[in-house]
């Protein structure tokens, strides 16, 4: 009917247990995703995913999942097991990106032990475990800035389980703040297209470069450059004012958007960086700004 | 007599002739806790040496306290109530049980995560119309210290409490110090307004704070009567543990119900909600009608778990104006309007639980009315304040629900705005300022006539809002302290470096007595405006600090118009600290009211 429209990108994101995982304004990370491609003509639906709901990988293109109480993880994390592990597998080895924060984040790991009672199962997506040693030993709590890609992530933290890596990947090396444990200057893992953090505040309002990052993933992962070219797009429309001859394979899928205005974006970054006395780095994304 | 154990769900029936007992000037010893006659007379003889000794503890307690307070206030370290506190238990840690027990009518505790301040002060009011001396203590003095400190000003040097007779103290207490408090004070009523999700560093997560009343409840004297929102679940729920009476109070007004405007995760606006699931089966719950968040009409559909029937109801509001609400109160003995000079539905459910509590007291209908109607808010509660020309209005949000309200309260007719928000990231408000993402500020999207933003967190705001719709040029962003970096940046741009240098020039101009004078006289918005324009360009924020936002948020409110300041918890101390040393409120300290 509409020839347009077939043009136009859309993406589909599942927010997994929206209702029960939301304790720490996942909603902003969800936002971000959805804004962000909009100013860009990129449809992007979000399809909450509750207890009891099945996940066939091949409807979504993105996937998140938050954090939440603790009364409350329990049935999520048999859910997760029992109805939506082996969708949500097939996705992640399908190369599907996945931002898992929190305790979204434990429960893609092996296993959360708590201080007390028994273990929760984890689907083993990251090799890594959490372990909360007691009410005596403190949480992390506070403001966390990560070194990723060059470039940093800030956040805020609040968790009392430690995470270990076991083969896993992290996300990145903790600059400011406890990251994964407190010990061993890891943050969060990586596996695939998979991210687990426990950055949240939200995570991606705050670093534009992340959330593009994910959503170029999704972009290249969806449509493929070619297919991406070949769409009747106007130029500079979505892609970054190349024209397809232009394009070649990048590593970097956000090379893909067109830039935004994210003055206000760096600066609430660049703030946080400044208060924990990194200032080199808030000049840094002052600038990224700027170019941009 | 005393022995009315409520069913466990809904307590209606017996309850009613609970609370319409004249209870109430029933003197302290007849309480059934202190029986003289259990007491054997060398028992007694020890027991008054024993007196004797603790009322010299107090009496030294009682003086070094106050002694340290005097000091502190000469000092100028701060309010002085916490300070007594601090010393007087150190010296006595029994001393809040010790002076509490002279008081002739006892305590009443308020607690809950929002709302305390509200409902004691309603409370407060009511009690006083009705002849009695009533005693609170700070706003936000809500911890043991707190409490100790508002009773130790009013103790004599001889350890003895001022003026005891006719008195009652009304607290306001921390919902995590509730279990001490309650022990130290045994209270003739405990109120709790609600249950919300508050400062998850601190307080951890709501299931936490929830386990530890339980635990409280169940530990309660059968003389203390509890009150509970029936519309919270939570809440409500601690009824079903406790041993003494209960009396619940809720919202009847169906009109009031969301869930067909605009329910929870659809399009436009969004609820937060804390607690969904029951807290006997787990099961989620089901709603037939949801007023805000999580409170309203509930059911378990699984184990049957039930919302219920409130004694004090409200069976209609309708709001006159923006801060008059006009509300049909039943209770066991009473059905009338009464009119609640706040704005906000939450202010309805802390008039509620009030006069719930007068109810339990055995007060008579005329001060509960007198009381509520001309109940003057307390700071940063809707309180009112005149500068040049200008009104500003302070409303305390420090929660996704409480703020949620607040945003509800002043947008929900479609008028604009001038709006100051404040979010600061100190530990009294909370570390973790993440919950801004679940306030529905996309409802004063279009709607803001001015908007500054300012605090500790001033760029997480602005960002929201961004994210909510408000293009970033519609705000004035101030923050608390210069982001040096980008002033370096632009500082080492040709044409920056002049702005750099005013930039500094401007940033002196927080000082207390440029400002002050500034407002005083009056100033024209737009002469100011154009005269700081070329400034703006070359810098990146108009200024730094609270006292300049606050500055230019009334710069860019009209002479005759009103002001909103929405802050948080420090934000609202600090633009307390900056009105009053502008002479605009009064001080506050506890002990001189």
């Amino acid at each position: 009917m509409h020839g347009r429209n077939e043009a136009r990108l859309t993406l589909t994101l599942g927010h997994l247990y929206p209702d029960q995982l939301n304790l720490y304004g996942d909603r902003g990370n969800i936002l971000t995703l959805k804004r962000r491609c909009e100013l860009r003509g990129i449809e992007l639906r979000v399809v909450g995913l509750g207890i009891g709901d099945a996940l066939a990988p091949d409807e979504y293109d993105l996937l998140f999942i938050g954090g939440g109480q603790d009364k409350e993880q329990a049935p999520v994390a048999q859910d997760l097991f029992e109805t939506k592990g082996i969708g949500l597998w097939a996705a992640i080895e399908d190369d599907m990106p996945v931002l898992a924060v929190c305790g979204g984040y434990q429960l893609l790991a092996h296993y959360y032990r708590p201080a007390e009672g028994p273990d929760m199962k984890g689907l083993g997506v990251f090799d890594a475990w959490t372990v909360h040693k007691g009410p005596r030993t403190p949480r992390c709590i506070g403001d966390v800035v990560i070194s990723w890609n060059g470039m940093t992530i800030v956040g805020f933290e609040n968790h009392g389980g430690r995470t270990y890596l076991g083969t896993a990947r992290p996300l990145g090396k903790v600059l400011k703040g406890h990251g994964n444990n407190a010990e061993d200057g890891t943050e969060g893992a990586v596996y695939r297209n998979a991210y687990g953090t426990y950055l949240h505040g939200s995570l991606l309002p705050k670093n534009p470069h992340f959330a593009d990052y994910l959503i170029g993933l999704a972009l290249q992962r969806k449509y493929g450059l070619r297919r991406l070219t070949s769409l009747s797009m106007p130029p500079g429309e979505i892609l970054n004012g190349s024209t397809p001859a232009q394009l070649t394979p990048v590593d970097d899928p956000t090379t893909l958007l067109r830039p935004l205005d994210d003055r206000l974006e760096w600066q609430a970054h660049a703030a946080i960086l400044e208060r924990l006395g990194l200032y080199e780095e808030a000049v840094a994304a002052l600038r990224r700004a700027e170019a941009a | 007599m005393q022995q009315h154990r409520p069913s466990p769900v809904i307590s209606q029936g017996p309850n009613q002739s609970e609370s319409r007992g004249s209870r109430w000037l029933r003197p302290k010893k007849g309480r059934p806790e202190a029986k003289p006659g259990s007491v054997t007379g060398a028992a007694r003889a020890g027991q008054r040496s024993r007196r004797r000794r603790l009322s010299l503890r107090a009496a030294l307690a009682v003086i070094s306290g106050r002694a340290a307070g005097a000091l502190s206030r000469r000092l100028r370290l701060g309010g002085g109530t916490s300070i007594v506190g601090l010393v007087a238990q150190r010296l006595y840690p029994d001393i809040i049980r010790h002076l509490a027990a002279q008081l002739e009518h006892g305590s009443v505790l308020v607690t809950g995560t929002n709302g305390k301040t509200t409902t004691s002060g309603f409370l407060a009011a009511i009690l006083r119309d009705a002849g009695l001396r009533v005693w609170r203590n700070r706003e936000g003095a809500n911890l043991l210290r707190g409490v100790a400190g508002a009773l130790v000003v009013r103790a004599l040097p001889s350890g003895n409490l001022r003026r005891a007779g006719q008195a009652i103290s009304v607290f306001e207490i921390d919902e995590a110090v509730m279990p001490q408090a309650v022990r130290l004070l045994e209270p003739r009523a405990a109120v709790f307004i609600n249950l919300f999700r508050d400062q998850l560093d601190r307080y951890g997560e709501v299931e936490s704070v929830a386990a530890l009343w339980r635990q409280m409840v169940k530990g309660l004297p059968e003389t203390t009567t509890l009150v509970l929102n029936a519309d919270d679940p939570t809440t409500a729920s601690l009824g079903e543990l406790a041993r003494g009476p209960v009396l619940y109070f809720g919202l009847e007004d169906l009109t009031l119900d969301l869930s067909g405007q605009d329910g929870q995760g659809t399009a436009g606006t969004y609820q937060a909600v804390d607690s969904r699931s029951c807290v006997r089966c787990g099961s989620d719950y089901r709603y037939s009608a949801r007023f805000y968040s999580h409170m309203g009409h509930y059911q378990c559909p699984h184990c049957g778990l039930e919302r219920p029937a409130p004694t004090v109801r409200a069976l209609q509001v309708r709001q006159d104006t923006f801060d008059r609400l006009r509300v049909t109160v039943e209770t066991p003995t009473q059905l009338g309007e009464i009119v609640i000079p706040l704005p906000g539905l939450y202010n309805v459910y802390n008039a509620l639980a009030a006069i719930a509590v007068a109810q339990a007291l055995g007060i008579s209908w005329e001060p509960i009315v007198s009381g509520i109607e001309q109940f003057k808010p307390a700071f940063g509660r809707g309180e009112r304040v005149q500068v040049a020309g200008r009104t500003l209005r302070l409303l305390l949000a420090k929660n996704p629900t409480g703020l949620n309200e607040v945003l509800r309260t002043l947008f929900s007719e479609g008028t604009p705005r001038h709006m100051l928000f404040v979010l600061n990231d100190n530990i009294a408000d909370g570390r973790d300022v993440s919950w801004i993402w679940d306030v529905d500020f996309e409802r004063a999207q279009g709607l803001t006539a001015s908007l500054t933003v300012a605090g500790t967190r001033a760029f997480d705001l602005a960002l929201r809002l961004k994210y909510a719709g408000f293009a970033p040029e519609e705000m004035t962003i101030i923050p608390s302290t210069p982001l040096r970096a980008l002033e370096e940046l632009i500082g080492s741009q040709p044409r920056g470096r002049k702005g750099r240098g005013r930039g500094r020039a401007r940033h002196q101009q927080q000082q207390p007595d440029a400002v002050a004078a500034k407002t005083s006289t009056k100033v024209s918005p737009a002469a100011e405006e154009g005269a700081a324009s070329p400034q703006e360009r070359a810098t990146p924020f108009p200024g730094y600090g609270l006292a300049t936002a606050l500055e230019r948020a009334i710069e860019q409110t009209p002479v005759g118009e009103t002001l909103f300041i929405v802050p948080t918890y420090t934000g609202l101390l600090e633009l307390h600290r900056e009105l009053e040393r502008r002479g605009l409120t009064p001080h506050y300290w506890e002990g001189r009211d």
